[in-house]
């Protein structure tokens, strides 16, 4: 049976498809479409995952949207009721875009892919995130918290789900927290007001409040309470992103916390102003990982089980998974790779499969790399056209040349197979970089990446030598595969780890797994080798702003634009030649002057 | 001669004047010039990466190179003239009504030929330089943000030139015809992006009339049974039953 999952229409559309109970494919549109979180209807995505599975749309099974349109709508034509007559200025805007595309999901697949609109099936958002994490999990019974800003009406939900031996699945879901009733739009609106872009750097208040102190966490405490029954609510006097959509707080939230940042100002830490922002980042990211630990530890008492599945767009932030994994009383905490609305593609079709068409229950690859494989000729033909340094090695000679580079101070866009699933580069599509000076950092946010100092690198090493360098609680490795994890760097290694350690000693960590990632992880032996380290920093590939690469060319077209010194795409490796700029330059002067001297403009 | 959109842009010279005289309409300008530099360096950076021709590959990615550094500019100099004093919050004009810009925004790579890419980057680059060489004049109070007309220009001369050697390079015996279509494409863009802005005002007065008109009756019933709704965990009956095929 083949089953395509969709998720689309706000923020990161994407598609995956299950044949016969397993994933075969996923990838997110902007990685096709190179539009960063492309929220469009995935029609790259869907055309991809069809010809990977060399099958036709008339070959669907079914085709499951995330989650359900109308009752969406529903929530927000109730909203801009209730904000009557301060939702005047929102109402048409929003009505415009849920009538002008959203809620005619059925028939814009039906359109697209030409299947009857029979096949075309909804799940509620809150199950697709559910069963995106439990169905791609190695547990057979787990609770299961889902928590993003919102779905349909759910922003968090509660539950358990069971693989059974004999093969049937469940999820139930028992309890959830409504809009605009929100553990997610309380940390988006705190993005909004430290001048960062909703819904894209929710990542960078997470860094941020490493530099400041919860001094706030009073404060923030007036803009959510807990509930009698261990929920919690928000108070809307200080929010504005239920009635508009022109902004998130309101006046009453400025009169707290002072005036906003505007995101043309830089952040600097050592002023009284950027103390403010960075102890606001701390409060509020205090806050929600207390609420968190709470509903965690409540759900565990309850349940009485000993994993935890986690999804939604809030688990994207480790620090909170490192404590609930440490203070929840759950054993094994597991987050998708995908734990976002893109990563609900996936989740949409396993929950058809599973409790839908009732297939009895799969074991799902545990890896991340659901998306187009690299095709290396592409980038040995474009390099020798321009004349840059290209060599084909075999992998042992790969891995000495490379880890030899990288111990001699040099950046490495590192290309491998299929590409990752979700907004992480694990190994497939990262830059790696020798981990040891904080110099490091310092050039890669410089020439690289373009973005803020306080923003830490993250470190990838092996599952063996993972312990030896942090400190990982019990099942820490678990919550470590998909870099899903924050945690301490061991003192005495911070020195060494310097480009990776963040300002409060953590560390982002990916730990790689020999059988999920054996290049990679030879790789990291390789440097290991050479510097007696097996840490090297691993950043995803790509340019502030844009997409993460994809393909070979778009690899090589980022390494011609900005400071990378060496590019693998599988065995092939391309080297900066110094003149090849020049020559390309003489040649685009060359035309310029002959067009200028034919007066042909 | 001067093509017609350049005698246009003279004409409306005193609009430039007006616009870029008052200090808040010159930041949001160059805030939207900044974002459409930038995706028009994406765009042309995809072409880049899709082209099979390699010197248009170099091209391309030099052009794409320059494009977002001018993108870097317009975001500096924004950022720098907001730094000077905080901008009023009105809406009115924000960039899009005005003249100005590329228009790369809404330019297609994905499966275009390259012909139809170079005449199109051709006559673009033509009309913006036509329209920063204006700019240029009109900002000359401001001789930070005049440099940065200044460089750019530099670029799209070199822009203009090389799309319009490398057309008649790869299609000899058309470039003149495909340069002609490329302006009629770019007039038939032009006259869908009015009429979508008619339609979308058209669309929001006829809305927040009904707004006012239809909603208030259950606006009131909203309320009401927003204020019965209680805070903190709601239950999910064990028997709601999940309909695989129901959008509600």
């Amino acid at each position: 049976m083949n089953i395509l999952g969709i998720s689309a229409h706000y923020h990161d559309s994407a598609a995956a498809l299950v044949v016969d109970g397993v994933p075969v494919c996923a990838v997110q549109e902007e990685r096709l479409s190179r539009h960063k979180n492309d929220a469009s209807f995935p029609a790259g995505a869907i055309e991809w995952c069809l010809s990977h599975a060399h099958l036709e749309p008339g070959d669907l099974d079914a085709v499951v949207f995330y989650e359900r349109p109308m009752l969406k709508f529903e929530r927000i034509l109730t909203c801009a009721l209730r904000a009557f007559p301060r939702s005047w200025r929102s109402f048409p805007q929003a009505i415009k875009n849920s009538l002008g595309e959203k809620v005619w999901a059925r028939g814009i697949i039906a359109s697209h892919l030409g299947v009857p609109r029979e096949k075309i099936l909804f799940t509620s958002h809150h199950a697709s995130h559910a069963a995106a994490v439990l169905f791609t999990s190695p547990t057979q019974r787990a609770a299961i918290l889902t928590a993003d800003g919102v779905g349909e009406w759910a922003t968090l939900t509660a539950g358990h789900g069971e693989r059974r031996d004999d093969g049937r699945s469940a999820i139930t879901l028992l309890r959830e927290i409504r809009f605009p009733h929100s553990l997610g739009m309380l940390y988006s609106t705190f993005t909004a007001y430290l001048g960062f872009a909703v819904n894209e750097d929710e990542y960078k208040v997470m860094g941020l409040a490493a530099y400041g102190q919860p001094t706030m966490v009073e404060q923030v405490g007036k803009l959510i309470r807990r509930t009698s029954d261990g929920g919690f609510a928000l108070s809307p006097e200080y929010f504005e992103y239920h009635t508009t959509a022109a902004r998130s707080y309101s006046s009453k939230f400025v009169d707290l916390f002072g005036p906003p940042r505007s995101s043309f100002d830089p952040i600097d830490v050592e002023t009284s102003e950027g103390r403010r922002f960075a102890d606001c980042a701390a409060s509020v990211q205090r806050v929600l990982e207390d609420t968190l630990v709470e509903t965690t530890r409540a759900l565990q008492r309850e349940t009485g089980l000993r994993d935890l599945c986690l999804a939604g767009g809030v688990a994207l932030n480790g620090v909170a998974n490192a404590r609930i994994l440490t203070e929840s009383g759950f054993e094994r905490v597991f987050v998708p790779p995908a734990p976002g609305d893109a990563g609900c593609a996936l989740g949409a079709a396993l929950y058809a499969d599973r409790i839908y068409f009732g297939h009895p229950d799969r074991e799902v690859p545990d890896h991340p790399f659901w998306g187009p494989r690299l095709d290396p000729r592409e980038l040995a033909r474009a390099g020798r056209e321009d004349g840059q340094i290209v060599d084909e090695l075999v992998d042992a000679d790969l891995f000495e040349h490379v880890a030899s580079e990288l111990a001699a101070g040099r950046i490495v866009g590192w290309m491998d197979g299929a590409s990752e699933f979700g907004p992480r580069a694990l190994g497939h599509r990262s830059l790696l970089a020798a981990p040891h000076s904080s110099d490091m950092r310092d050039r890669l946010n410089r020439d690289i990446k373009f973005r803020e100092e306080f923003r830490p690198f993250a470190p990838v090493t092996t599952v063996e030598a993972a312990e030896q360098y942090f400190d990982l609680p019990p099942g820490g490795v678990r919550l470590a595969r998909f870099m899903s994890g924050v945690f301490p760097v061991r003192p005495e290694w911070r020195s060494q780890l310097a480009a990776v350690t963040h300002v409060d000693g953590s560390a982002r960590l990916q730990a790689v797994d020999r059988d999920m990632a054996p290049r990679l992880h030879a790789l990291l032996e390789a440097y290991g080798r050479h510097t007696g380290i097996p840490v090297l920093l691993n950043t995803s590939f790509n340019i502030a702003g844009e997409p993460i690469v994809n393909r070979a060319l778009e690899g090589y077209s980022t390494f011609r634009r900005c400071g990378i010194d060496l590019l693998v795409a599988g065995s092939t490796t391309v080297t900066k030649r110094p003149s090849a700029r020049r020559v390309a330059l003489e040649e685009e002067i060359a035309c310029s002057q002959s067009a200028a001297v034919s007066g042909a403009v | 001669m001067a093509s017609p959109g350049a005698l246009i842009d003279r004409a409306l010279r005193p609009v430039h004047q007006w616009v870029w005289g008052d200090f808040d309409r010159r930041v949001r300008k160059l805030i939207a010039f900044g974002e459409v530099e930038g995706d028009g360096g994406r765009d042309i950076l995809r072409a880049a990466e899709l082209t099979p021709d390699p010197l248009l590959r170099r091209l391309y990615l030099a052009h794409a190179i320059d494009e977002l550094h001018h993108a870097d500019l317009f975001r500096q100099r924004s950022a720098a003239l907001l730094r000077t004093r905080s901008t009023r919050s009105s809406g009115l004009f924000n960039a899009t009504p005005l003249p100005g810009g590329h228009g790369l925004d809404d330019l297609t790579i994905e499966g275009e030929p390259d012909h139809r890419l170079l005449a199109f980057l051709h006559v673009a680059e033509k009309a913006a330089a036509g329209r920063f060489a204006i700019y240029r004049e009109v900002v000359g109070d401001d001789p930070s943000t005049c440099a940065i007309f200044e460089e750019i220009l530099r670029d799209e001369v070199f822009h203009m030139n090389y799309t319009y050697t490398q057309l008649a390079r790869i299609a000899p015996a058309t470039y003149r015809r495909h340069v002609w279509r490329a302006r009629a494409s770019r007039l038939w863009k032009r006259y869908l992006r009015v009429a979508a802005v008619i339609a979308a005002v058209s669309g929001t007065v006829m809305l927040t009339l009904q707004y006012f008109v239809l909603i208030p009756p259950f606006a009131w019933m909203a309320k009401r049974a927003a204020r019965r709704e209680r805070p903190g965990w709601i239950p999910i009956p064990a028997d709601r039953i999940e309909s695989p095929t129901s959008q509600y």
